[in-house]
């Protein structure tokens, strides 16, 4: 009987043991100054093109609001920290720019159900997450999402976002002091096949700052006189 | 698949701001400030241009901190210029010496002009009364 319950301990501390080992070290702080992102090709349907052309970066980047439109648009913003707090029960992603703050339960991917995040506030395009290790990696999955937009930036601006979507975020090392991030999007109802997109953080020395968007003050984009 | 969509039509403000401008330079930094919405997107990268005139407001803020600058013309008319900037907290992890400008100082600005927004441009370079200049 004892030596029955000593090798159920030992199998399970060991499972245990190469659990933790698979868990990439990623905590710490990272900024977006200097990486690389690209965008795979995008294959938009009709109405995912027509949102596409009638975007006006003029009023309709939702950041003139202080709100994030994506969590790929949240990842591009350059220059701000990221600091990521990895948890026994849950991963925490704090991100400077507009004070976004993740706590992302971590979760049996074949679980029916799992408990998910709470939403960010104000921020409906965010949508609420789950998350899991796979290997190398911390894989967030996102849906429940609002319209938004997935970038708002450069040639990728307008690229739309709909309540379909659903993104799937792969963050792995690929040194100790670089961060990939791989996001996948899935819109059916704005793209024939996923969007995939790549961003790299190196890490940071600097510190979290506090962001404080306001709204009257970021959407002041032209003379008053 | 959708073609990549084409930047927003070019203003060519470049000889109207010459006009405005008086030129000061003694050093030469440069990088490029960052805006919570897209720099080239929102400002024309292939231009560059200076204008000069009277500090009114200096906002040191996040996403972007912004000056306001009151700035006569060649008919006399004097019209407001809103300058655009990275996000203070960004500034200041890069040393920028916001302390050292002054509403009602005379400031030459050097920088990317807005698209499709009359009078706007994101600051490059800041040439203040005395001939320092500061690129954030």
């Amino acid at each position: 009987m004892m030596r029955g319950v000593l090798v159920i301990l030992y199998v399970v501390s060991a499972a245990t043991f190469a659990h933790a080992q698979q868990r990439p070290d990623i905590s710490g702080n990272w900024i977006l100054n200097g990486g690389k992102t690209t965008f795979g090709e995008w294959h938009l349907t009709d109405a995912g093109d027509r949102r596409f052309k009638a975007y006006d970066f003029k009023k309709d980047d939702p950041s003139l609001k202080c709100i994030g439109s994506s969590w790929t648009r949240v990842w591009l913003n350059p220059n701000v920290l990221v600091k990521i707090t990895q948890n026994p029960m849950d991963v925490r992603l704090q991100y400077e720019w507009m004070d976004i703050d993740r706590r992302i339960p971590l979760v049996d991917p074949t679980a029916l159900r799992a408990k998910r995040s709470l939403p960010i506030p104000m921020m409906p395009a965010l949508g609420t997450s789950v998350a899991w290790y796979d290997g190398d990696a911390l894989v967030i999955e996102t849906r429940d999402v609002g319209p938004g937009y997935v970038s708002t930036m450069q040639e990728w601006a307008g690229l739309p976002q709909s309540r379909m979507m659903r993104t799937i975020e792969r963050l792995s090392l690929a040194n100790p002091n670089l961060l990939n991030i791989n996001i996948t999007h899935v819109d059916p109802a704005n793209y024939r096949d996923p969007l995939i997109v790549n961003i790299t953080y190196p890490r940071s020395k600097f510190e979290l700052m506090h962001y404080g968007c306001d709204p009257k003050d970021a959407q002041i984009t032209e003379p008053s006189k | 698949m959708a073609a990549i969509r084409k930047m927003p039509r070019l203003l060519n403000r470049a000889n109207n701001a010459a006009a405005l401008s008086l030129l000061v330079v003694l050093l030469a930094v440069a990088a490029p400030a960052r805006a919570h919405h897209s720099v080239p997107v929102n400002f024309d990268q292939s231009k560059e241009i200076t204008i000069t005139g009277k500090l009114t407001e200096a906002k040191w803020i996040n996403p972007h901190s912004r000056f306001r600058l009151d700035v006569t013309q060649d008919d006399g008319k004097t019209v407001e210029w809103l300058v655009e900037m990275g996000a203070v907290n960004t500034m200041r992890r890069a040393g920028f010496e916001i302390d050292k400008f002054v509403v009602g100082d005379t400031l030459t600005i050097i920088g990317w002009p807005g698209r499709d927004r009359e009078r706007t441009m994101l600051l490059r370079t800041a040439v203040l009364k005395d001939g320092t200049k500061l690129t954030p």
